[in-house]
């Protein structure tokens, strides 16, 4: 991009995902999260802290909410004033919803989040200065900022436990932003295998850490692309679609018997991962 | 009211402003010295929050912004009322302003030098603030101009080297002054050299008078686009309690605002400091009091049209937020803020605590006070109260080192401008001479009409 | 994600020396600047390790007792992450957050690193020989009666060769204490089934009502009942499945049924009684003895003992009566009284009122090598070792993988009977609370760079042995394997047996091809296949194991439940310790990630807490956060308050597993240890300890603080937003879904 292209056409540079004109192709990784499946055991965070380097605060920083838990399982109740919840309680699963048009990306001064042509959302670690405008302008809050250097604080990677750090994902100094990634690192080894054997990445070849530990199966990753994928077809069985700000099933009178939904999908960020309702049974 | 003596010598005028070059009461170096001390305070918390991080500020997640934000939209507002002054009443041909507007136009400029180092104070990764700078790299590695936070340093940018422009440009004349009166010295050399050979000869002054003219003209849209730009940042962003249309002009006008209550406050210490009771009047102390109770009431319309819209309109969030903000943890700020903003000023209704020093001088720090809760007041409570319940924080409390650099950027902005009013004439020369020919031309021409008595009261 | 290109050449390589002297270069283990290391050339390395290329191996997680199975990744000679191995059917490929963190488990700075011997207060570090002779010396002499062995919960080959240890030396006094174990269960299951641990269907039943059974958390095998949870869910014949779940204080399985109960603590027995009844009243055929058992239990009285509505009892009699297969279980909240063992008992009988035994419940394979199997315990084993130290009759006292001062009661007072034993040596990978006590401590290697065999306790399918693996070097030099160690102190003895195995790897790697066929092997298979091909897979299947029939009957002779317990006075609440899935009895603590994983029904970290219903809190003048003192007759902890609906308001909890004073940088100081104040009170039947059956008072300190958890100060509500919304079963359209 040149200072003329600048002018000319900044917009084939910086489209409003979803689009019609550019759709992605052959990728777009989304999620489907079963909360009925779900049931809040945090395996799936752990599993992100293995993966994704992520530092372990400790208990004063934790208390100042500068938790670093790129999953973090929220619990729900019913709000319904009843004296023990005896419908148990809502797991919810909240992690970087990969909008495909995030708020986040177009208030980022230097573009280091932005969106990849697989609809993720990345974010550039060396190019962010840290003015943590992405955060503020986040709807679901699931941008973690490095408020200290915690690599060289003590009792986080202590001697020996540096040698689990991953090394395909990079361990961030104090000042930058983060966030789940939906494993790019894997998707990339799993998109380069399948590049030189000269196919397309096979629905399950990549696992996010969280869906790989996940004991109950709740978290389904995969490419919203392909037809064939459990995603997608999650997706299309749920009726949810990608580039709608309310969906055609909701609309209809008396609601929709299906589970899926997307949170926040009024905003119009058009996130990347569908949930599915929580059940409770109804005859007892 | 006694108003500045239209019989005033010109070499008196000379003699008088240059004065406060030389040898001001002892006050000006006791608050110089307070103010490098707070100075000295925000140096230390930036150098740890620096080699630290920024938790030392006890930012969390969500809550990533803070005070530094609040005071730097603060600091920006302030620099309004410099361009209003001198531009915009420039423009309206009001005399009235021209003892005062140099200190006012000093006063933008300094303004906007602490809101630009607030940028800087703010960020993550201070080292690498060139990226956000749209320079040419091979790596064809541009800013987001999306971004209102890109625009807003575009915007700063420009007008603070405007500004730098508007006072340097406005001072020639002066400068001349100073450097023909001055004993030699390092001050001589440093005035012959940026007087640029001022002579007053008549193209100089016809030239002078266009180029003034242009960078005033030029300077309003910009005053009034840098703080829309700045509530660019939360009008264009998605929270509520930020996605709020009338925020561009609510800001600028709560920066008119803010502006002008610091300028009674300046003018109520130069004047004592430098001895100025000659050229800073009661006459004038009354416009800008009155001028700044009109501002506080449109500013007081706007805020209610805020909460308003906020309350007729179908966001359950923002309201839910308006709400909060009323009753929740910041509610003792919030209704300080109100207060200070809304009901204060009209203190200043009153003719008899208008030329009254001591009472409004309070009432200009309440102002500010209000103006600046009024920006933490847009901050902080969307990330205590925003839209996502899980994340909600309402124990989050700024740390000693945003308070520290929050209150050293007042002592930087006070060191700032009392250097400049002592190596720099305060109070243009040329255009109370100017003033002075008039009113007694004009003066003059009624009494020779017979339209007014010989008490003298001044024109406008 | 197995990488396929990894062959068996390269196994052998790893495994024929793997195991002995190849420096790893690039470990990082020590600096090449000091020379300490050999440097590798990558020009010219191993052809089993490419830079950047990882290698998976498979192991087995020794963090619970579950025995999952676990593939680690492996990058230039470090483990960096486990993952589950599909082929198990235990855990088909799945993990919990407990057994992520087993990398920090072996990464764990606070490992001990040489052998330390006491002197006088502190530890002083020695050699390994001067250790071995230091044992040699004191057990000469000794009589075998004079030794105990205590260890956890342990199988395999390491079982094996302590028992043959024990027997060189001539010692009965293998003493196997767990902590948190379903012993009653356990026991209960034995009469009412055959067996202790029968396998169970989840996935199969329509209808699962859990007294207790904390299946999704930290009970017997969660990862395992996790995936039948999953599938019970998506429906069996179609319908979806219904959990109802009753307990005195919600667990993360109470909290995901469709119908949490809340029960008066000590009831569930009668409560079962009362569903029974309930169940003969609405017109399934009981037998004559049973429905004689129950005929007192009719739905009022039973609303009135335990608290839970008649119409409650009528709607799960019908559920249970209408969905069949369902499945009950018993678990941890209705064991721990002095009447756990009738409690569950009781229980269990449910099972065979609706003809569940054989449905959802069956017999589990067994492995055919009974040395193998599981050596469970309990608290009646420690409780007999206590006494006989406070007797002063033991002259040597060796501790493996158990944690008594910490985990034992605090009026047991075992931390000083403990120091009547002549010599102590604690096998141990961290200087934990026991291991601080002792005169000789041997640092472990950890379970991922650490040979061995697990036998599980609850087999999920087919009956497996589970292979333990190095992932990768040893960390540190000075650490030794359990099974080394007991090779070397048998040697000690019975030198002419054992020396053809120069260390446990090639005991290991004897022990299993001696019995290759029995272990699925074909006959002829050339021994190097054979155990390359095990190891590939890291576990051993056995086709062959028979299935048990379960045997029990549905006997309720002898079954009493007593009245509920009238509410003390001077301790009016009953103290519930509860059990975190992933810190259990404290001795994954020092695990940073899970200190820092929330509790899922708080999301407190990093620190203990009281749970308290808001309606006893109000009654108390309790709000969250203070600090409140919670007394019982043996001794008192302080700890922060929470204000927790989903308990019953004349009980409190405290989660155990954190109070540690020792272990570790990230477990000490942090927390309160409910273990040292319960009331030592034992089942009557099993002489398990009833760890529900402390009473307590509380009274609050003044003091308070902010309780660090995850939750914002709106706590789980989603101020009319549609956050985690949830939808009615009959509201649901599930017949479309993927």
């Amino acid at each position: 991009m040149s200072i003329s292209t600048l002018f000319e056409n900044y917009s084939e540079y910086r489209h409003i995902h979803p689009v019609d004109d550019v759709p992605h192709n052959p990728y777009k990784w989304a999620m489907a999260i079963d909360l009925d499946a779900c049931s809040g055991c945090n395996a799936c965070s752990v599993a992100c802290y293995a993966e994704n380097n992520l530092p372990v605060v400790g208990r004063e920083k934790f208390a100042h909410g500068q938790a670093m838990h790129w999953m973090r399982i929220e619990r729900y109740w019913d709000e319904d004033g009843r004296e023990f919840p005896d419908q148990g309680a809502r797991f919810l699963p909240m992690m970087c919803q990969q909008c495909e048009a995030a708020p986040c990306e177009t208030v980022c001064p230097v573009g280091a989040t932005n969106h990849t042509p697989d609809g993720i959302n990345s974010q550039i670690y060396n190019r962010c200065i840290g003015s943590r405008y992405c955060s503020a302008n986040c709807p679901y809050k699931v941008r973690y900022f490095n408020w200290w250097d915690y690599p060289t604080t003590d009792n986080v990677w202590p001697a020996e436990m540096n040698q689990q750090l991953n090394p395909d994902v990079t361990v961030r100094g104090k000042g930058v932003m983060e966030k789940c990634t939906f494993c790019i690192q894997r998707v990339t080894v799993a998109k380069n295998d399948a590049k030189t054997q000269g196919r397309l990445v096979r629905d399950g070849e990549v696992q996010t850490a969280c869906q790989q530990a996940c004991p109950t199966s709740a978290i389904t990753f995969g490419n919203l692309v392909d037809p064939n994928s459990t995603v997608h077809r999650k997706w299309q069985a749920q009726q949810v679609e990608l580039d709608k700000d309310e969906q055609t099933k909701d609309m209809a009178e008396g609601g929709s018997e299906l589970r899926g939904y997307r949170i926040y999908e009024q905003l119009r960020p058009f996130p990347s991962v569908m949930y599915m309702e929580r059940v409770r049974e109804s005859a007892i | 009211m006694k108003d500045i003596r239209e019989d005033i010598a010109w070499a008196q005028i000379n003699k008088d402003v240059l004065k406060s070059l030389e040898n001001p009461r002892k006050l000006y170096w006791v608050i110089l010295f307070i103010a490098i001390a707070m100075v000295g305070v925000a140096v230390g918390c930036e150098v740890y929050q620096y080699n630290v991080g920024l938790g030392v500020g006890n930012f969390d997640n969500p809550h990533v912004w803070g005070l530094y934000i609040a005071t730097f939209i603060f600091w920006i507002g302030m620099s309004h009322s410099g361009t209003l002054l001198s531009a915009i009443l420039h423009l309206m041909h009001a005399d009235w302003r021209k003892p005062i507007y140099r200190f006012a136009e000093a006063m933008t400029t300094f303004s906007l030098m602490t809101a630009g180092l607030f940028v800087a104070v703010h960020l993550g990764r201070v080292w690498q603030i060139y990226f956000a700078l749209p320079y040419p790299n091979m790596r064809q590695v541009w800013p987001n101009f999306q971004s209102p936070l890109l625009w807003d340093a575009m915007a700063i940018f420009t007008y603070l080297s405007s500004s730098i422009l508007f006072l340097y440009v406005g001072m020639i004349p002066d400068l001349a002054i100073c450097r023909d009166n001055m004993h030699p010295g390092w001050r001589k050399k440093l005035y012959t050299a940026i007087a640029l050979g001022w002579e007053g000869t008549d193209r100089q002054w016809r030239n002078f008078r266009i180029t003034y003219l242009t960078i005033a003209c030029f300077l309003i849209p910009l005053a009034v686009s840098v703080h829309s730009i700045v509530a660019s940042d939360f009008a264009m962003s998605q929270q509520p309690g930020w996605h709020i249309t009338s925020f561009p002009p609510y800001f600028v006008a709560g920066a008119l605002y803010s502006g002008c209550a610091a300028i009674i406050t300046l003018f109520i210490i130069l004047r004592y400091v430098f001895k100025f009771e000659e050229y800073m009047t009661m006459s004038i102390l009354k416009k800008i009091v009155r001028l700044t109770f009109a501002i506080s009431m449109v500013w007081t319309y706007l805020n209610l049209v805020e909460y308003a819209t906020v309350w007729y309109g179908h966001d359950e969030a923002a309201k839910h937020l308006l709400i909060q903000k009323a009753t929740g943890t910041y509610a003792p700020f919030w209704w300080t803020m109100n207060f200070c903003g809304s009901v204060v000023p009209f203190i200043m209704f009153f003719k008899r605590f208008q030329t009254h020093i001591p009472v409004m001088f309070s009432v200009s720090l309440l102002l500010n006070l209000g103006m600046w809760l009024e920006r933490w007041m847009i901050v902080s409570p969307t990330f205590a109260d925003g839209y996502y319940p899980w994340t909600w924080d309402h124990d989050q409390w700024p740390s000693f080192v945003q308070w520290g650099i929050v209150f050293g950027s007042f002592g930087w902005f006070t060191m700032l401008f009392m250097i400049f009013c002592k190596i720099f004439p305060s109070v243009s020369m040329y255009e109370v001479k100017e003033m002075v020919y008039h009113r007694s031309q004009a003066t003059k021409k009624l009494q020779a009409t017979g339209k007014l008595a010989a008490t003298g009261k001044g024109a406008h | 994600m197995m990488n396929s290109d990894f062959d068996r050449r390269d196994f052998l390589k790893v495994l024929g020396w793997g195991g002995a002297s190849v420096a790893l270069a690039g470990c990082g283990n020590g600096m090449v600047e000091n020379g300490k290391e050999t440097v590798v050339s990558y020009v010219e390395t191993n052809d089993y390790m490419i830079p950047s290329i990882s290698v998976y191996f498979n192991s087995t997680c020794a963090q619970c007792d579950a025995g999952c199975s676990i593939t680690g990744r492996i990058r230039e000679g470090r483990v960096l992450k486990l993952e589950g191995n599909p082929e198990s059917a235990i855990n088909r490929g799945k993990t919990c957050g407990l057994g992520q963190a087993g990398v920090q488990n072996h990464y764990n700075p606070d490992r001990v690193r040489s052998p330390l011997l006491r002197t006088g207060d502190s530890g002083e570090a020695i050699t390994w020989e001067k250790a071995y002779a230091l044992i040699g010396e004191k057990m000469h002499g000794v009589s075998g009666d004079e030794v105990a062995f205590l260890t956890g919960g342990m199988s395999g080959h390491l079982k094996v060769l302590l028992g043959n240890y024990l027997d060189s030396i001539g010692c009965k006094n293998h003493v196997v204490y767990e902590a948190i174990a379903p012993a009653v269960v356990r026991a209960a299951n034995k009469k009412s089934y055959g067996v202790e641990m029968p396998r169970i269907n989840i996935n199969r039943a329509k209808v699962v009502l859990s007294f207790g059974a904390d299946f999704l958390g930290a009970w017997v095998s969660p990862v395992h009942f996790s995936q039948q949870y999953a599938q019970f869910r998506k429906g069996v014949d179609g319908q979806r499945g219904v959990l109802v779940q009753i307990e005195s204080k919600m667990t993360i399985t109470g909290a995901n049924a469709d119908r949490w109960l809340v029960v008066r603590p000590g009831t569930e027995g009668i409560l079962a009684f009362g569903i029974i009844n309930a169940l003969g009243t609405q017109g399934l055929k009981l037998s004559a003895d049973i429905a004689a058992a129950v005929k007192a239990y009719d739905k009022e009285r039973v609303s009135k003992d335990t608290g839970v509505s008649a119409e409650q009892i009528d709607k799960i009699a019908a559920l249970l009566k209408a969905r069949t297969p369902s499945l009950v279980l018993a678990g941890g909240a209705a064991e721990g009284y002095a009447h756990g063992s009738q409690n569950a008992a009781a229980i269990n009988l449910l099972n065979h009122v609706l003809g569940n035994v054989g449905k959802t419940i069956e017999a589990a394979a067994v492995v055919p090598f009974p040395q193998m199997e599981p050596a469970t315990g309990n608290t009646a084993a420690l409780k007999k070792l206590n006494d006989d130290l406070a007797a002063g009759k033991y002259k040597v006292l060796f501790s493996y993988a158990a944690n008594p001062v910490f985990t034992a009661p605090g009026a047991m007072k075992f931390k000083e009977n403990m120091a009547k034993a002549g010599f102590k040596v604690v096998f141990a990978q961290y200087l934990d609370e026991t291991a601080l006590q002792a005169d000789l401590v041997l640092p472990l290697n950890s379970p991922l760079e650490d040979w061995g065999t697990q036998v599980p306790e609850y087999m999920a399918e087919g009956a497996q042995i589970n292979i333990l693996q190095p992932l990768m070097e040893k960390l540190h030099p000075e650490t030794s394997g359990m099974g080394d160690i007991l090779l070397a102190l048998i040697k000690q003895r019975r030198a002419e047996d054992y020396k053809k195995f120069d260390d446990y790897y090639s005991y290991l790697r004897t022990a299993l091809l001696q019995n290759k066929v029995a272990l699925g092997g074909a006959g002829n298979a050339d021994d190097d296949v054979f155990w390359n091909e095990t190891l590939s897979r890291g576990i051993i299947k056995l086709p062959g194991a028979t299935h048990a029939a379960l045997s029990g009957k549905s006997a309720v002779a002898g079954l009493s439940l007593p009245a509920p317990a009238s509410i003390d006075a001077q301790y009016p609440l009953q103290l519930i310790p509860s059990v975190n899935a992933s810190l259990r009895d404290g001795r994954n603590t020092n695990q940073p990630w899970l200190q820092e994983s929330p509790d899922p029904m708080t999301t407190i970290v990093w620190d203990s807490w009281m749970e308290i219903h808001p309606s006893k809190a109000a009654e108390l003048g309790i709000s969250e956060g203070d600090i409140v003192e919670v007394a019982g007759k043996n001794g008192s902890v302080k700890v922060q308050a929470y204000l927790f609906s989903g308990i019953h308001p004349d009980a409190i909890s405290i989660p155990l597993g954190r109070g540690h004073e020792a272990l570790g940088r990230y477990a000490k100081g942090y927390g309160v240890n409910p273990f040292q104040i319960l009331d030592v009170v034992f089942d009557k039947e099993t002489g398990e300890l009833a760890l529900h059956e402390t009473r307590v008072k509380i009274s609050k300190t003044g003091e308070r603080v902010i309780v660090v958890k995850d939750e914002g100060p709106v706590g789980g509500r989603q101020m009319g937003q549609k956050i985690a919304p949830k939808l009615p079963s009959d509201k649901v359209n599930l017949s479309g879904e993927i």
